[in-house]
C-alpha cells in the first residue's frame, strides 16, 4: 500500500515539477503545494474564465490548450493560446480585480488552479516555498510584460 | 427567508435523529479551529505535518486525561450524594422564593389576600419532593448515554486536523468548472468565519469565566471558579442557557447562605452585569456581530425548533439558523449568478455532445457567444 502511493505521488510531484512554477521545489514542498492545488478537467470549447469575472487565484495549464479572448486592443497582438506549463490569471493572485480576458479550451485540458487565500496561507506558513514560487511568477511576469512593451508576439499576464 | 426556516427545521429535524453525532460533531469542529493555530505554528517551525498533529492532539488528551483523573474522586463522591445535593439546593432555591414572596406581600397586600405564597409554596413542594424520583434517574441515564459518543470527539478533532484540507479538495472536486473559483473563494470564506466564530467563542468563554468566578469569588460563593466555567458554557445556548446558568448559580447561593438571601440577589446582579458586559464588550471583540438574526426571529426559532425536535431544537436552532443562512447565502450567490450559470449550461451540453458516439469533431465556438444576454 506504502509502495503504491509512494509510486502515485512521486508520478504526480513529476507532473507537477514539469511546469514551470513548481520547477524549483523539492519533492517534500512540491507534495505539500499539491494538498492546495485543485485539479480540473475543461472539455474542448469549455470557458476556464471570462473577461470580467473577479479573479481568485491562477490557472496552470498540466496538458493541452487553451485559448486567450482579449477584448483589449494591446492584447489583440500577442499570442493567444496557452499549452502545457503555461500559467493564467497570475495577477489575481495579488489582487482581487477583475479579468482582462476570456479564456477556453481549445482542445481536452487538464489545469490545475491556486486560489489567492490559500497561497496566502502557504506563504505564512512555509515561506520557503511562497518564495520559490513567488520568484518563478515574477520571472513570468516580468518575461511577459517586457515582450508585451516590445511587441513581440507571447502570452499576456491575465 | 421562508425557504431558510423550513431547511432550518428539516436539519433540526434530522439532527434530532442523529444527535449523538451531531454534539460531538459540533464540540470536534470547534476544537478543531482552537487547535489549529498550534498545529500550523508547529508546521512553520519546520515540524511534519502528521507529527504536528498527533503530537498536538495526545497532549490536549493526556492533559483533559489528567484533569478527569484529578477531579474523577470529587466527582463520584458528589455523584453518590447526588440526590441529598439536589435536594439541598432545591429547598435553598425554595427557601429564597418564599422570602422573595414573603417581601413583596408585605409591600402589596393584594398578593397577601390572593395566597400567592401558599399557591406558589404548594406547587414547588409537589415538584421538589417528586424531583428526584422523577427525574434524577432520567438524568443520570442521560448523561451515561453521551458518554460513548463523546469519545468521538478526540477521533473526530484527530480526522479534522489530519485530513480537512483533502476533505476540501473532495468536496470542491464534486463542483462544476462554472462554479468552481467562487465556490473555492465561498468555501474559503465560510472556513474564516467559523474560524474566528470558533475561537471567539472559547475567548468569549474564558472571560465570562474569568468575570463570573471572581464575582462569585468576591461574595464568597464556592466552588466559584467551577459555576463560572459552567454557567460560561450553559451561555453558548442563546437565551435558555443564559437562564440556566443564572438559576444555577442563585440555587447555590441561596442553599450555602440561607440566613443572607442579599447573597442570591447579588449573584443575580453579577449574572446580569457579566451578561452587559457580554453584549456590549465581550462579543463585539470576540465573536463579532456577523450573524444579524432578528430577535423576533430568534423566538420564533426556538418555538419552531422545540416543536419540531424538542429540546434538541430549542438547544440548536439559533446555531443551526445560523449556519442554514450563510450556506444558503453562498449557494444563492453561486447558483443565481446567470453568467455562471449560462455557462455552466454550455459546458454540460459540450459534454453531452462529446459523450454521443459518432459525433463529428466540434470547432471551439466563439466563447464569447456563450455568456448570457
Amino acid at each position: 500500500m506504502n509502495l503504491f502511493s509512494t509510486l502515485a505521488n512521486r508520478e504526480k510531484v513529476e507532473k507537477l515539477r514539469n511546469l514551470d512554477v513548481f520547477r524549483d521545489l523539492t519533492f517534500k514542498e512540491t507534495l505539500e503545494v499539491d494538498e492546495l492545488l485543485h485539479e480540473r478537467v475543461y472539455e474542448k470549447g469549455e470557458i476556464v474564465f471570462e473577461e470580467g469575472d473577479m479573479g481568485h487565484g491562477i490557472f496552470v495549464v498540466v496538458s493541452g490548450k487553451v485559448r486567450v479572448d482579449p477584448s483589449q486592443e494591446l492584447l489583440k497582438s500577442t499570442v493567444l493560446e496557452f499549452g502545457p506549463g503555461e500559467m493564467l490569471g497570475e495577477l489575481s493572485l495579488f489582487e482581487e480585480a477583475p479579468r482582462f480576458a476570456t479564456v477556453a479550451a481549445v482542445e481536452r485540458t487538464v489545469m490545475v488552479a491556486l486560489l489567492r487565500a490559500e497561497f496566502s496561507s502557504l506563504l505564512t506558513k512555509n515561506t520557503k516555498i511562497g518564495v520559490k514560487i513567488l520568484v518563478r511568477l515574477s520571472s513570468t511576469m516580468s518575461r511577459r510584460v517586457r515582450n508585451l512593451l516590445l511587441g513581440q508576439r507571447i502570452t499576456p499576464s491575465l | 427567508m421562508v425557504l431558510t426556516i423550513l431547511i432550518t427545521c428539516s436539519v433540526l429535524f434530522l439532527f434530532q435523529k442523529i444527535i449523538l453525532l451531531v454534539v460531538p460533531g459540533l464540540l470536534a469542529l470547534m476544537i478543531y479551529y482552537c487547535l489549529r493555530p498550534l498545529v500550523d505554528r508547529l508546521v512553520l517551525r519546520g515540524v511534519r505535518h502528521e507529527i504536528a498533529v498527533t503530537a498536538t492532539v495526545a497532549v490536549v488528551l493526556v492533559i483533559t486525561i489528567g484533569i478527569f483523573l484529578r477531579t474523577a474522586p470529587l466527582l463520584l463522591t458528589r455523584a453518590a450524594q447526588l440526590q441529598n445535593t439536589a435536594g439541598h439546593y432545591l429547598s435553598g432555591g425554595q427557601n429564597l422564593l418564599r422570602k422573595t414572596i414573603d417581601v413583596l406581600e408585605e409591600a402589596a397586600p393584594v398578593l397577601k389576600r390572593a395566597s400567592l405564597g401558599k399557591q406558589v409554596d404548594l406547587q414547588i413542594k409537589d415538584y421538589t419532593d417528586q424531583f428526584a424520583k422523577r427525574h434524577l434517574g432520567t438524568v443520570v441515564l442521560e448523561l451515561l448515554k453521551w458518554l460513548p459518543s463523546l469519545f468521538l470527539v478526540p477521533y473526530l478533532t484527530y480526522f479534522l486536523l489530519m485530513d480537512s484540507t483533502r476533505l476540501k479538495k473532495f468536496l470542491i472536486r464534486s463542483i462544476p468548472n462554472a462554479f468552481f473559483e467562487k465556490s473555492l473563494l465561498l468555501f474559503s470564506r465560510l472556513d474564516d468565519s467559523l474560524r474566528s466564530f470558533f475561537q471567539g467563542l472559547v475567548l468569549l468563554t474564558f472571560l465570562d469565566t474569568i468575570c463570573l468566578a471572581a464575582g462569585l469569588f468576591a461574595l464568597g460563593v464556592s466552588p466559584a471558579f467551577v459555576l463560572g466555567l459552567a454557567a460560561a458554557i450553559l451561555s453558548w445556548i442563546p437565551y435558555l442557557g443564559s437562564a440556566i446558568g443564572c438559576i444555577m448559580v442563585v440555587l447555590v447561593a441561596a442553599s450555602d447562605f440561607p440566613d443572607h438571601p442579599s447573597i442570591a440577589y447579588s449573584c443575580l446582579a453579577l449574572f446580569l452585569l457579566v451578561r452587559l458586559l457580554d453584549d456590549f464588550v465581550f462579543l463585539p471583540l470576540t465573536i463579532g456581530r456577523k450573524l444579524h438574526i432578528h430577535p423576533l426571529l430568534s423566538v420564533l426559532m426556538f418555538f419552531l425548533g422545540a416543536t419540531v425536535a424538542g429540546g434538541t431544537g430549542l438547544v440548536l436552532a439559533l446555531p443551526v439558523l445560523g449556519v442554514v443562512s450563510v450556506v444558503g447565502e453562498i449557494v444563492a450567490q453561486v447558483v443565481m449568478d446567470r453568467r455562471l450559470r449560462s455557462r455552466y449550461r454550455a459546458a454540460r451540453l459540450l459534454a453531452t455532445t462529446r459523450s454521443q458516439p459518432g459525433t463529428p469533431s466540434q470547432p471551439v465556438p466563439n466563447v464569447s457567444l456563450t455568456r448570457e444576454a
